[in-house]
C-alpha cells in the first residue's frame, strides 16, 4: 500500500483532475463563490493545488500560519467552512479516492477550522 | 436577445445579414463562440449563443462590440488582418468569481462584396488551469528537491566524519566497500598520561569537555596536514597518513601534525589549570583500511603498523613522540630525530626506535 493518500490517489496526474473539479465546484457554490470574485485565477489555482496536495500528504507543505494569514479578515462562517470541506470530500469520492482516504482528508481539513473561520468578536 | 438576428444593422445590409444568419443559425448549439463583425463600425452582424455568453450585450449600446470586448485591442486586430488572412490571440473574461480563458481566431471573410471579420472563440480555461497547476506542482517539486539536496549534503557531511571520501564514494556507488591494503601508510597513536586518574579525581564533565576541546583542535591540525582522523577511543586519538590515497609526503605530514599537537598542548597547559600531557607513537608499514559494520558504519584500520604505533606510544615518555625505524627513514631529512636504541617491542621483537624532536631549522 502506498504511503500517502496523494500517492494512493494516483499522484499528481489524478490530483490535477481533483483540483480542477474542486475549483469548478467551489465557484459553482453560491455560498462560496462570493469570496473569490476578486481573486486572481493563477493565485487561486496555485493555492488550491498546494492545499489539496498538502491535505493528501503530497509534496506540499501548507504551514498553519500561512493558512491563517490567507483567511484573516475574510469573515468565513463555520457553515461556509464546512461546505468547502464537504465539497472537497465529495470531489475526492467522485474521483475514485477510497472512502477512508476521503474521510481522512476531510478530517485533516476540519482540523484547520480555527485557522480559517473568523472568530466571533 | 435573438441570436439569429443582428440588431442595429443599417437597412442597406439586410441581404448580407440574412445570409450570415443562415450560416450562424447552424452554429447556435456549438461550444465554439462565433461572431461576424463589421470592422468598419464594429457592429456585430450575427453571433451564436456561446459568443453572447462570453461577451454579454451592453443594453445601452446593443450594436457595438467595442464595449463587450473590453480588454481586446481591436485596432491591433484590424491592423494585423490588413496584412494577414487571420490573427489569433487569447483573452481572459470574467464572470463573477470565474475566469474563462478564450483563444480567439479572427479571419477576414467575404459576404456580398463586404469584408467582415469572423471571430471563433474556443474555451481554453481547462488548459490554462492545467498549466497553472503544473507550474504550482513543479515549484513544489523544485522546492522539495532543494530540501532533499540540503538533507543529502547534511548526511554526506556526517558520513564523511566517519569515513574518508573515497570510501564514502565507493559505498554510495556500490552499496558496499572492499577492504584495502596500504603497504606504506603511517599511523599516529596518542593518549594522555594519567587520564584515568584525572577523570576520577576531577569533575568528569569538565574533563570530558576539555578532552573534546583538545580533540577538536587535533582534528583541525590533522586536517591541515592532509591526514585523516580515524577514531578516538576514550582518551586515545588515532590518525593516519597515506590512506585512502597516498600523497607522497604523508609521513612527513603526519610528523608535522604530531609536533603541532604537542605544541598545542604545551601552549594550552601554560594557560589552563589542568595539564594534559600526551604520549605519541608513529609507525610506518602495512595497514588495512575497511568499513566495519552494516547499520553502524565505522571506518577502521588494522595491521602491523597500527599495532606497532600503539606499542611505540606506550613506550613513549610523557610529551615525547616515539617513531619506528621506517618512519625515521622517511622523515629524517626534514626533522631532528634522536636514536634511542634497540628495544624489545611486544609482538615485534627487538626494534631500533627513535624520538621525533622537532623540525630541522634550515639556514639557507
Amino acid at each position: 500500500m502506498s504511503h500517502t493518500i496523494f500517492e494512493r490517489a494516483g499522484g499528481f496526474a489524478s490530483v490535477r483532475r481533483i483540483v480542477s473539479a474542486f475549483y469548478d465546484r467551489v465557484l459553482e457554490s453560491e455560498m462560496l463563490q462570493g469570496y473569490f470574485v476578486n481573486t486572481d485565477f493563477a493565485t487561486l489555482i496555485d493555492h488550491q493545488t498546494k492545499f489539496i496536495a498538502s491535505m493528501m500528504g503530497g509534496p506540499a507543505s501548507f504551514p498553519d500560519e500561512v493558512i491563517r494569514r490567507a483567511h484573516l479578515g475574510l469573515g468565513i462562517t463555520p457553515r461556509e467552512f464546512r461546505e468547502m470541506a464537504d465539497i472537497l470530500r465529495d470531489t475526492l469520492l467522485d474521483h475514485g479516492v477510497i472512502a477512508s482516504d476521503a474521510e481522512q482528508v476531510h478530517a485533516e481539513v476540519l482540523k484547520r477550522e480555527p485557522l480559517i473561520v473568523a472568530r466571533a468578536a | 436577445m435573438n441570436h439569429l438576428s443582428s440588431p442595429g444593422l443599417p437597412d442597406g445590409r439586410t441581404e448580407v445579414a440574412s445570409e450570415v444568419q443562415s450560416v450562424l443559425g447552424l452554429a447556435q448549439g456549438l461550444a465554439t463562440g462565433l461572431a461576424l463583425i463589421d470592422p468598419a463600425d464594429w457592429t456585430v452582424k450575427a453571433e451564436n449563443a456561446a459568443f453572447t455568453r462570453w461577451f454579454p450585450v451592453d443594453p445601452a449600446r446593443p450594436g457595438a462590440i467595442t464595449e463587450r470586448l473590453r480588454g481586446v485591442d481591436l485596432d491591433r486586430v484590424r491592423e494585423r488582418l490588413a496584412s494577414a488572412p487571420s490573427f489569433a490571440f487569447e483573452t481572459e473574461v470574467r464572470r463573477g468569481a470565474r475566469s474563462a480563458f478564450l483563444s480567439i481566431l479572427v479571419r477576414n471573410v467575404e459576404f456580398g462584396g463586404q469584408t467582415l471579420m469572423l471571430a471563433e472563440c474556443q474555451d481554453v480555461t481547462k488548459l490554462r488551469q492545467s498549466e497553472q497547476m503544473m507550474d504550482s506542482y513543479s515549484r513544489m517539486m523544485e522546492k522539495n528537491a532543494r530540501e532533499l539536496q540540503k538533507q543529502k549534503e547534511r548526511v554526506e557531511k556526517l558520513l564523511l566524519n566517519i569515513m574518508p571520501r573515497s570510501v564514502y564514494e565507493e559505498l554510495k556507488d556500490f552499496g558496499t566497500t572492499t577492504p584495502r591494503r596500504f603497504d606504506s601508510a603511517s599511523v599516529l597513536m596518542l593518549d594522555f598520561v594519567g587520564f584515568s586518574e584525572m577523570a576520577v579525581q576531577a569533575d568528569p564533565g569538565t574533563v570530558v569537555a576539555e578532552l573534546n576541546d583538545i580533540f577538536t583542535s587535533f582534528d583541525r591540525i590533522v586536517e591541515t596536514f592532509g591526514c585523516e582522523r580515524i577514531k578516538t577511543i576514550g582518551d586515545a586519538y588515532v590518525a593516519v597518513a597515506g590512506l585512502p590515497e597516498p600523497e607522497g609526503e604523508d609521513t612527513v605530514n603526519l610528523a608535522r601534525a604530531a609536533l603541532r599537537m604537542r605544541r598545542y598542548l604545551e601552549r594550552r597547559n601554560s594557560a589552563h589549570q589542568t595539564a594534559w600531557v600526551a604520549r605519541i607513537g608513529i609507525a610506518t608499514g602495512t595497514v588495512i583500511g575497511s568499513l566495519v559494520g552494516i547499520q553502524k558504519y565505522v571506518y577502521d584500520i588494522f595491521g602491523p603498523a597500527v599495532n606497532l604505533a600503539a606499542r611505540l606510544e606506550h613506550h613513549s615518555q610523557p610529551a615525547e613522540i616515539t617513531i619506528c625505524a621506517d618512519t625515521n627513514d622517511l622523515v629524517r631529512d626534514e626533522f631532528v630525530t634522536r636514536d634511542i636504541g634497540v628495544h624489545d617491542i611486544k609482538g615485534f621483537g627487538r626494534r631500533q626506535i627513535h624520538t621525533l624532536v622537532g623540525e630541522l631549522q634550515r639556514t639557507w
